[in-house]
């Protein structure tokens, strides 16, 4: 469970400030698809990076499994992520030079899972995607497509509670999207993880059960909680 | 992230930059050859300055003279007259061999004895020769073409023949020589410097032949006799049993005993030693000036190739934000970025020093060709290389590039991962 209270982020310096997340709260049950939904600039992005711990806010707590992880050392916030949550970005950023198998390793190499056990995750979690047969291809072989897909299965290696996606299908076309998309539902329903997508896509949105509006910083509206 | 998958990632990422990695490594391999040959020609030099000082001394015998009481003191000349001590009294006598023996790690003081042979010869029948007799009084190493000597003395009624007589003498090779017998004849000799019809004959057996070696500072073809027969011979040519005034006296050293000690003890006792270890020190010392200003020029090279190593860490962090942001973003920790950049800086550096040590073993191959051209003897290598030395400069090598890659590292440790990620 995902609760978020009174968070606040700003930037700038005084008498120039600005707040990118003007006081947002709310309360996500473990398993559920949300989409974040806003215009550039709506916050949304600066919403996810401090709901994973990548930033801090200004103001206000986020309570993951009633963890706050305003209380919590950086150190711990990195372990934190690397067992609980991954990401998927529009970009891809798949390492081009490096082959599929060592792609999808690099989330169980910084958990420090056992050697031994690496092998099977990442077979499986290739398979899950239907890339098994690249998996000794370099990453840079692959189509857009293709590379996203290997994203996923980065993602899901490690077998998060906590799935994060920005813009997921924003570099590609809606055949190959619609794949993804379907991927990634499936994925989150069949094994209960929470699926956080940021997005600007009405289509991708009302997929998800949950739909968050931001608007400068602000909601706007939810729809789907209750 | 366990230290083995920093390593294997450090690595792959260098493979996958060959022709960065390549240059960057060279740099430091030139540093690395150069250290290299430069402790390996000092190693050669060293040796050989051991093997020079073997066959032209010996290590552990000092050279004594009294201290000339014309000297009284060191600022000037003395005035004649003053001094009413003539040159006899500078002589040495038995109380002074008795004050040596005194002083610790002295285990025998010789005095040195010339004798004049007037003919040498195989025997009845045979011709006869003329040349000189070396009395041997040290232990002075003698390179040997066939025979044996222990710890480089001769026995009593032992011979020691130059290789050059061989031919002379009507032997085929030097084997042949051994055990075969030497007369030598030495004639009384009176007070007036003249010789007498008396004379006597000695017989040797041949124990050794020896013969000249590049490294040999001092070589003079001789028959060399050991020292108890040389002063029995001079007892004879000279009539003087008791004789006790000596000009030199050599002390035998143990083995073992700290030489400059023991030349300081002898000298505190008012003479004047020399030892070999002057000259042995003198020429080290040369040597080692030389090997370390070599090992200073690859010191340049090194530390110009750290630079590299600085700069291309930076681009290569340059370029891999987006995939630092990506692991940050996974959850590595900050310790571990930094860890990645730094063992690549470390293989770079295991890279150019394994290449350049290994392109220095090569070159020692070219030791027979060096020694040809320098005119040493064969077996002889100016070049002597030492595992431990190579092994511990890999090590260096990598330390230093470690500490090459501390800041760049440091920078993609301090990388925002929100910053790193973004995309414009």
């Amino acid at each position: 469970m995902i609760e978020v209270k009174n968070l606040v982020k700003t930037y700038g310096t005084k008498g120039n400030l600005f707040n990118a997340v003007d006081g947002v709260s709310f309360v996500i049950p473990s398993g559920t698809s949300v989409a974040i939904l806003g215009k550039s600039g709506s916050g949304k992005s600066t919403l996810m990076h401090i709901m994973s711990g990548l930033d801090k806010p200004t103001s206000g707590e986020v309570l993951i499994d009633g963890k706050n992880l305003m209380l919590l050392k950086q150190k711990d916030i990195d372990i934190f992520r690397s067992n609980k949550m991954s990401f998927i970005f529009q970009s891809f950023f798949v390492q081009a030079k490096e082959s599929c198998y060592d792609n999808v390793s690099l989330p169980l190499e910084i958990a420090n899972v056992a050697m031994s056990r690496r092998r099977a995750k990442i077979e499986s979690a290739l398979a899950a995607v239907d890339l098994s047969d690249k998996i000794k291809a370099r990453a840079k072989e692959l189509s857009g497509g293709q590379k996203q897909r290997l994203a996923v299965a980065r993602a899901i290696v490690n077998s998060p509670q906590i799935l994060f996606a920005d813009e997921p299908t924003g570099n590609l076309d809606s055949v190959t999207g619609g794949m993804v998309e379907d991927l990634l539902f499936g994925y989150s329903k069949k094994n209960k993880v929470t699926l956080i997508i940021v997005t600007h896509d009405f289509d991708l949105a009302t997929r998800c059960e949950v739909q968050i509006h931001l608007k400068d910083g602000k909601i706007d509206s939810i729809n789907g909680l209750k | 992230m366990k230290t083995y998958d920093i390593l294997r990632r450090a690595r792959r990422s260098l493979a996958q930059a060959k022709v960065r990695t390549v240059l960057t490594s060279l740099a430091i391999a030139v540093g690395a050859f150069t250290v290299t040959l430069a402790l390996a020609a000092g190693e050669g030099g060293r040796q050989y300055t051991e093997e020079m000082m073997k066959t032209s001394g010996d290590a552990y015998s000092l050279t004594i003279y009294s201290k000339t009481a014309e000297v009284v003191d060191n600022s000037g000349l003395s005035e004649y007259g003053v001094i009413k001590e003539s040159a006899q009294t500078n002589a040495l006598n038995e109380t002074d061999i008795e004050k040596i023996k005194s002083v610790d790690g002295v285990v025998n003081v010789a005095t040195v004895y010339s004798v004049e042979p007037s003919y040498i010869t195989r025997g009845e029948g045979f011709k006869k020769y003329v040349a000189p007799v070396n009395v041997k009084v040290d232990r002075t190493e003698m390179k040997l073409a066939a025979g044996s000597l222990e710890d480089n003395k001769i026995p009593l009624g032992g011979l020691v023949i130059s290789e050059d007589y061989l031919s002379s003498l009507g032997f085929e090779n030097a084997e042949s020589a051994i055990g075969q017998s030497i007369t030598i004849n030495f004639p009384k000799i009176t007070t007036d410097k003249s010789t007498s019809n008396e004379s006597i004959d000695k017989i040797f057996k041949i124990v050794a032949v020896d013969h000249k070696t590049d490294a040999t500072m001092y070589y003079q073809p001789a028959f060399s006799i050991s020292n108890e027969d040389g002063k029995d011979i001079y007892s004879y040519q000279t009539g003087d049993e008791k004789n006790d005034k000596y000009y030199v006296l050599f002390a035998e050293l143990k083995d073992g005993t700290n030489i400059k000690v023991a030349q300081k003890a002898i000298a505190d006792k008012n003479y004047e030693v020399y030892s070999l270890q002057d000259t042995r020190e003198t020429l080290l010392q040369m040597v080692n000036i030389a090997q370390w200003g070599m090992v200073a020029f690859g010191s340049l090279a090194i530390l110009a190739s750290i630079f590299g190593i600085i700069n291309t860490q930076y681009i290569s962090v340059l370029e891999r934000t987006q995939q630092i942001g990506l692991m940050k973003a996974l959850g590595s920790r900050k310790r571990y970025i930094a860890r990645l950049f730094r063992y690549e800086a470390a293989w770079v550096g295991f890279l150019g020093g394994m290449a350049g040590t290994i392109l220095a073993l090569i070159a020692g191959f070219a030791n027979p060709l060096i020694s040809e051209m320098l005119d040493l003897e064969s077996g002889v290598n100016l070049l002597v290389f030492n595992p431990l030395t190579s092994v511990s400069l890999i090590i260096i090598m990598i330390v230093i590039a470690i500490s090459a890659g501390y800041f760049p590292s440091r920078k993609a440790a301090k990388l925002n991962p929100i910053e790193a990620l973004r995309t414009e």
